[in-house]
């Protein structure tokens, strides 16, 4: 895959999360992973079709979510409840909105889908016709990792 | 000697949700999104703003407004929503209301629905990440 699809998604979510986070992160080492990884937890996923084709998932514990939801939100939550899952939506929305307008800028087109979150334990994700690239961003609030799977249409 | 009824106390800054006769100016709030509703709820309840009414998507937030009215001075209008999007649900309430004042709540990127929107009588818009300074800026100038 080529690198210059996930650093806009990237950027991206650096802006975003610090700009709703108020507070610094840190970029880990950027990996390829075999087609089935694990899950973590709590994660949103955006569709990608046009030029660029594929997903991008937000991966993070369910602990880190709720963490997160609580600063974006002022409250305290205790678990993943609707609340929880309506504001990482909206997060996974403003990242994938911002490093869309970047790819645009680049000249690809393509349309998205509205986020989905996927919430339990023990889950997996599979893809066979797409290698996946993962940027882990560490927060004080725990790990999000970004997992983006996109190509080329051919 | 001076009483304290001399000076201008700072804290008594009128709220910025109230118009010259001090009575709260009334928003409808129109975002399919639970977290989005309530940050713009919370930023405009907290400067004296009545929140009058949410709605889900755009066709319900058409509906409101046709029940609200006149008893309401503002529109948030997220522009991606289920059923009928942002910029439809604008054109039905200007159709209805003319006068309509409605700010459009935009993720970035859809910098050409803006445009349409302020084209077809939006007051003013709003980027996501949305926060305090910039919701309050763009609602008031919008209420001028």
């Amino acid at each position: 895959m080529r690198v210059e699809y996930i650093n806009p998604f990237v950027e991206a979510a650096f802006d975003v999360l610090k700009e709703v986070l108020h507070t610094d992160i840190h970029r880990g080492e950027l990996f390829l992973k075999s087609a089935t990884q694990s899950v973590l937890g709590v994660a949103a996923i955006v569709g990608l079709a046009g030029d660029v084709e594929g997903r991008v998932l937000f991966d993070m514990s369910a602990e880190t979510a709720i963490e997160v939801a609580s600063v974006m939100n002022d409250e305290k939550f205790t678990s993943v409840d609707d609340m929880v899952k309506a504001t990482i939506t909206e997060l996974a929305n403003m990242i994938t909105a911002q490093a869309v307008t970047k790819l645009h800028e680049l000249g690809f087109k393509f349309d998205l889908t509205p986020p989905a979150i996927f919430t339990g334990e023990n889950m997996e994700v599979t893809d066979t016709e797409v290698e996946a690239l993962i940027v882990p961003v560490n927060l004080p609030m725990g790990k999000l990792e970004i997992n983006v799977a996109v190509r080329e249409r051919a | 000697m001076k009483t304290k009824m001399d000076f201008p106390n700072i804290n008594e800054r009128r709220p910025e949700g109230l118009d010259e006769n001090g009575r709260p100016y009334r928003v409808l709030i129109v975002d399919d999104s639970m977290f989005v509703t309530k940050q713009i709820s919370q930023i405009l309840s907290s400067e004296g703003f009545e929140i009058v009414g949410t709605a889900g998507d755009g066709e319900e937030g058409v509906e409101k407004y046709k029940e609200l009215y006149p008893n309401v001075d503002l529109v948030t209008m997220d522009i991606t929503m289920p059923k009928m999007d942002g910029v439809t649900a604008l054109e039905k309430i200007i159709e209805f209301d003319k006068n309509a004042r409605i700010v459009m709540i935009s993720a970035l990127g859809k910098q050409d629905l803006v445009k349409k929107s302020l084209l077809l009588g939006a007051k003013n818009y709003i980027v996501k990440p949305l926060d305090r300074p910039k919701v309050l800026e763009r609602v008031l100038l919008s209420l001028k």
